[in-house]
């Protein structure tokens, strides 16, 4: 299949076209003027970072200011927004049910230095933005030598464009790094269309390894009996969302066996399963607890869910013993609930963020009585 | 750094590297929670060099978000039973 073919041109526009709108209040505590600003009404690009808004914002609410230094920040329904998190994906994560325009504070002072990490500038988003893309390269690769390469002109065009949504300018330093497409069989093609090996320091293997693909998992427990979404609770502290950081690894002769599903499956291994699980199916302590040190079964740890790989020289951190498996509800990405049987090349080829990860958000349903905490 | 996390709580062993004119620590390796974010890797290096501006990569290549947690970058980036952190008081790999 010619290069061309794998992505879609379309897909890619959508994607890059995509905006949030948003309606952004200034929190009441920094309004100093009567009558209150009236809340600002801003398209947040989904591939783009909040903080890239401010440039926008700040004349528009600054003659309401009290004096004093700003840093800012936003916040949705109280939970302070982590701003190295691409628009799109907090929206899709944290609105269960889409809100349009989605209501966000945001705040010049009062910076909550414990649960956020500053953001001062716009520098800050590039830094965060290019160590994802040399992180990128580096999990495809094995190195980030053909980030790390691009001259300082490119660099600044590749961050300018993403700024200024303008794929075309993007396209054509991104395609230079060479970090995809990948093929039906989910390996990497170079230009000359020939499938490259991807070794990791990692790679412990060997030869039965043939990709890593990057992905970023975000996953969510509703805790209630739900058909739709609209009662669910809002999320008020990131501990109560799992964000999980593990590529997906592509083995010899399967890339073209693979679904979202079963790559999924092999991220997420306690939450995917073959079949929808019945509700009334009980699971052993031993079948629900992926462990293979037994002091893990005492550790306690809220309602997460970590990855357990027994196959890999992994460590395992927490576990959490279930009665019932918890369901997957639905996937996001990019704001698209997809169909798990999608064949997964495709995903990675056109549903990628710019900085070449795939942003996944997984919603799981587990009513109270299903999920024990041990 | 050290363990104040549950005993059954499995660890990351770090092992910190200066890189450039950064001041080489007397004691290089730590074992740290999997669970804990990198920021508290970068935060123990501020007390450590009494620096605020620190830059921290992982095996020389990038810096990770001080959101990650510390399990992912060993599973994804480490080797040899540890990940390595190197630390640079100016920008190493711009």
């Amino acid at each position: 299949m010619a290069t061309t073919e794998l992505c879609s041109e379309e897909a890619l526009r959508f994607i890059w076209g995509g905006a949030i709108p948003l309606q952004i209040h200034l929190h009441e505590s920094e309004v100093t003027t009567l009558p209150p600003p009236p809340p600002a009404l801003i398209l947040g690009p989904r591939i783009g970072y909040l903080p890239l808004l401010v440039p926008l914002l700040k004349p528009y609410f600054s003659s309401t200011l009290p004096p004093g230094v700003d840093t800012v920040w936003f916040d949705y329904k109280g939970l302070p927004l982590k701003w190295n998190i691409p628009t799109g994906v907090l929206f899709d994560l944290l609105c269960a049910e889409p809100e349009r325009p989605w209501n966000l504070t945001v705040h010049f002072r009062g910076h909550p230095g414990e649960t956020l990490i500053p953001c001062e500038s716009e520098d800050n988003v590039k830094w965060s933005f290019i160590n994802a893309l040399k992180e990128a390269a580096y999990v495809i690769n094995g190195n980030c030598k053909n980030v790390m390469n691009l001259s300082q002109a490119d660099q600044f065009e590749l961050w300018q464009s993403l700024m200024k949504g303008n794929v075309e300018a993007y396209q054509r330093i991104a395609s230079r790094l060479k970090l995809g497409p990948i093929g039906e069989d989910c390996t990497l093609k170079t230009g000359a269309g020939q499938p490259r090996q991807a070794l990791g320091e990692a790679d412990t293997a060997g030869s039965s390894r043939v990709g890593r693909i990057p992905v970023r998992l975000y996953v969510r427990n509703i805790i209630q009996d739900l058909d739709d979404f609209d009662e669910a609770t809002a999320v008020d502290s990131w501990d109560s969302i799992s964000y999980i950081n593990r590529p997906v690894e592509i083995h010899k002769h399967e890339g073209h066996l693979l679904t979202l599903r079963t790559a999924l499956k092999a991220l997420l291994p306690e939450i995917f399963d073959d079949e929808t699980m019945p509700d009334n199916q009980i699971f052993s302590k031993e079948e629900g607890c992926q462990v293979t040190n037994p002091s893990f079964e005492d550790y306690e740890t809220p309602n997460s869910l970590r990855n357990v790989e027994t196959e890999e020289a992994s460590i395992i951190s927490d576990s959490v013993v279930l009665s019932k498996k918890p369901k997957v509800k639905l996937i996001r990405i990019q704001g698209i609930e997809l169909d798990l049987s999608i064949p997964f090349f495709w995903v990675v080829n056109n549903l990628m963020n710019p900085d070449y990860f795939i942003h996944i958000c997984v919603f799981t349903e587990a009513s109270p009585s299903q999920v024990l905490v041990r | 750094m050290a363990a104040e996390s549950p005993t059954s709580e499995r660890k990351v062993v770090v092992h910190l590297r200066a890189t450039g004119d950064a001041p080489i620590l007397k004691q290089a390796k730590f074992k740290i929670a999997g669970s804990d974010k990198f920021l508290k890797v970068i935060e123990f290096l501020r007390r450590q060099l009494h620096r605020d501006t620190l830059f921290v990569y992982v095996n020389s290549a990038f810096s990770p978000s001080p959101d990650e947690l510390v399990i992912d970058l060993y599973n994804n980036f480490g080797f040899d039973g540890k990940l390595v952190v190197n630390y640079a008081c100016s920008m190493a790999w711009g």
